[in-house]
């Protein structure tokens, strides 16, 4: 019998992918939130009896069959939501980390029996982790996927890492390399974070309080400046937001220069949306305009929409690399990545390269000047790197590492784990790349 | 979520995806007991192709799986599965129905091609019982007429046994379990089967029993039978009331195939579940014990002058 394909769960802050390896995309991407019935402010409130736990059936009698499957009632992901009324609302992921480790077993045993569908002892696993995550928080996951389910191996690597592997299927990338800065934004936070060989280079990240959700309201507060949001009702005004941004928004490359285009030519850059109410189904249509460039423009000039942080990102990308061990800034200036939904603007690439590329050249310049223009430099190599899967880039990484063969040789098995214990699991071997 | 769903999850939604809008699409997946699928467009956008390989097929063919799935699949069936799979069914989202009542049945009864395969046996085992039943029982006291005795070696060390009698069928599961905890769950979970079954409201439900070790009388001519203490074996009765109209043995089928995937989730719930006491009883003896702890005694005494007592 051929051996089951390995499954891939990439657990983040809002999202989780979910999914089989050898596949390009995941089987199931849904909120990793889980409704239970004890309501959400309940669980934060530490003078009830149960603490932060799970609900616990009362202890009041031996037969099974008067005590109470309250442990049983729960929903995650979209079913969570959509039942957000009558359950409490968690998220048992906060800042890229597991924070309830109670939720977080129901929700992962719920993912892999109602959703994947797969018996766990038949499958080898890869999970994700944030940087700098702890190594107890990787020993608890280990515990609970070793003992709770009994899984063939495990392989927990870092959401980074698994970004570098998912460019080398971009054909621009020629070596299979894990040296690269990955620039990662999603909804809530974006970071840059450098890595050598594999390693994360913890003393050199940098997180960047400007995200998906930063553009979508940037979007809205531009569309309600142009007086557009009169005809949209004020319940859909989110939605309509990030279809703008998702659907119209681009980098641009000039902004003068770009404002003064659609100024001479509106008929051709003003795009119209049709938008329809959700609840009345009333059509109404709006004009799309300057925030077709300006919403990812907050990347690359951050004074524009908020006023506490003013750092644009590829400022931001060369003081991570600067930051780094001198010898292998050559390397990170020659591979940086992206990953995740909020680099997905078509230039984005090309852009943060323009820009990165101008802030070295004049940083080599003033070395020479200050040299005495004795020395040359030979000029330093930058390459921003997009690719066509970008979007789940840390699902697709993992989908593409657990399908090499080595996978398995680098997992830790359940004999392994029996032998050793949970502290096998503070170390990963990193394979895939071929230096 | 008491009970597990027979569909799968992601055959419906992709399908759905799919029948509304074409797309090429290659994905592999999986469904309990080492079933795997392949949704796939080969040739052209508008033509999916879902197969699936199942390690007990020969059997099932063998106890009527072809006749089910042309019962079910008609036209969508493709004689000649796919490579590596046993079964292939082919959609041409040009000539599917355009009503949308007739695509989401086609799609229901898509997601559920791994149930109405396994079904099989059991369709014909209670086929097998109403005609025992019809023909007159042996007046002379002789042992009744028996329909053959069904063997699916679902997985690899376990299988399901299925034999209709004349007033019952019987099917036993033979399980295994590969860790210690799990066995010691597994028993007492079976345990309560059979009480919970002395309750008022479930005396309907069918006779459940469980052996460990021993296997039932039923089975015992089987040879090979692993005589191990890891094996467990349960069986239930099913009675005619049980499929007595279609509908209510669509069901039984439903939920009996699907005993072994119940028992181990069920089995990692109540893990889970202990865990998030252990978690909490650990936390509250933090709290004892942090109350408990010493002051930590403060720095070197010295007097007034900078002299510090020591003991000597």
């Amino acid at each position: 019998m051929a051996l089951l394909a390995p499954i891939i769960m990439d657990n983040g802050t809002g999202f989780s992918k979910i999914g089989f390896a050898g596949n390009s995309d995941p089987s199931f991407v849904f909120p990793t939130a889980i409704a239970t019935r004890e309501s959400a402010s309940a669980s934060t409130r530490a003078a009830q009896p149960s603490g932060r736990g799970p609900p616990i059936p009362s202890k009041s009698s031996h037969l099974a069959s008067k005590r109470g499957i309250e442990d049983l009632d729960f929903h995650i992901g979209d079913e969570a939501m959509a039942n957000s009324k009558t359950y409490g609302i968690h998220y048992p992921i906060r800042h890229g980390m597991i924070d309830n480790w109670d939720h977080m077993e129901r929700y992962w045993e719920q993912s892999i029996f109602k959703y994947l569908r797969a018996e766990p002892e038949d499958h080898y696993f890869l999970l994700t982790e944030p940087p700098l995550n702890p190594p107890e928080n990787r020993e608890n996951t280990a515990e609970i996927f070793f003992e709770s389910f009994n899984i063939q191996g495990l392989y927990i690597a870092v959401q980074a890492v698994l970004a570098l592997a998912a460019s080398w299927s971009s054909n621009k990338v020629v070596d299979r390399t894990l040296t690269g800065t990955v620039v990662d934004s999603g909804d809530g936070v974006t970071h840059v974070i450098p890595c050598a060989e594999g390693y994360v280079i913890g003393s050199a990240i940098k997180h960047i309080p400007i995200a998906g959700r930063d553009i979508t309201s940037f979007v809205q507060t531009l569309l309600r400046e142009r007086g557009e949001t009169t005809v949209i009702p004020p319940e859909d005004q989110l939605k309509i937001a990030q279809k703008v941004k998702e659907d119209y928004s681009y980098v641009c490359q000039d902004i003068v220069r770009e404002f003064r285009k659609y100024d001479v030519d509106p008929l051709n850059y003003f795009k119209r949306m049709e938008g329809e109410h959700s609840v009345t189904g009333r059509k109404y249509t709006i004009d799309v305009g300057y925030e077709r460039f300006l919403a990812p423009e907050i990347f690359f000039n951050p004074e524009i929409a908020s006023s506490d942080f003013l750092t644009p990102l590829p400022e931001v990308v060369d003081n991570v690399i600067q930051q780094s061990p001198i010898d292998v800034r050559r390397g990170l200036y020659k591979n940086i990545v992206l990953s995740g939904g909020s680099t997905m603007f078509e230039h984005f690439g090309q852009r943060l390269k323009r820009d990165l590329k101008q802030i070295v050249d004049r940083r080599i310049e003033a070395s020479e000047v200050s040299s005495g223009a004795l020395m040359r430099s030979t000029g330093v190599e930058v390459n921003v790197i997009s690719h066509k899967r970008q979007r789940y880039a840390v699902w697709f990484g993992g989908s593409l590492l657990a399908s090499l063969p080595d996978f398995y040789q680098h997992c830790h098995t359940k004999a392994d784990y029996e032998e050793v214990g949970p502290s096998i699991c503070r170390r990963y071997a990193i394979f895939g790349s071929v230096n | 979520m008491i009970l597990l769903e027979s569909h799968s999850v992601i055959i419906l939604n992709t399908l759905t995806e799919k029948f509304a809008k074409a797309g090429s699409i290659d994905v592999q997946f999986v469904d309990y007991d080492g079933v795997r699928f392949h949704l796939s467009t080969p040739q052209r956008k508008t033509l999916l192709l879902l197969s699936m390989s199942i390690r007990c097929w020969e059997e099932l063919v063998q106890y009527g799986a072809m006749d089910v799935i042309k019962r079910e699949y008609g036209s969508y069936f493709k004689p000649d599965a796919e490579p590596e799979y046993n079964v292939s069914l082919e959609f041409d989202l040009e000539a599917i129905p355009e009503d949308a009542e007739a695509r989401e049945a086609i799609i229901k009864s898509a997601s559920l091609l791994k149930r109405n395969v396994l079904g099989a046996p059991f369709e014909l085992a209670f086929s097998t019982q109403k005609s025992l039943e019809a023909s007159a029982s042996p007046a002379d006291g002789s042992t009744p007429a028996q329909g053959a005795l069904m063997q699916i070696h679902y997985r690899d060390e376990e299988a399901i046994y299925i034999q209709a009698s004349q007033d019952r069928v019987t099917v036993v599961f033979s399980t295994v379990f590969k860790d210690e905890t799990d066995r010691i769950f597994g028993k007492v979970f079976l345990q309560e089967f059979v009480d919970a079954r002395r309750q008022p409201s479930i005396q309907n439900a069918p006779q459940v029993l469980y052996s460990n070790k021993e296997p039932p009388l039923e089975i015992r001519s089987v040879p090979g039978l692993k005589n191990s203490d890891d094996v467990g074996y349960v069986t239930f009765v099913l009675f005619p009331r049980h499929f007595s109209n279609p509908d209510k043995a669509y069901a039984t089928i439903s939920r009996i195939q699907e005993f072994r995937d119940y028992l181990h989730y069920h089995i990692k719930c109540s893990k889970a579940y202990m865990h998030s006491r252990m978690r909490h009883r650990v936390t509250e003896f933090l709290k004892v014990l942090n109350r408990a702890k010493t002051e930590a005694p403060s720095g070197e005494r010295k007097t007034v002058t900078g002299r510090s007592f020591s003991t000597r």
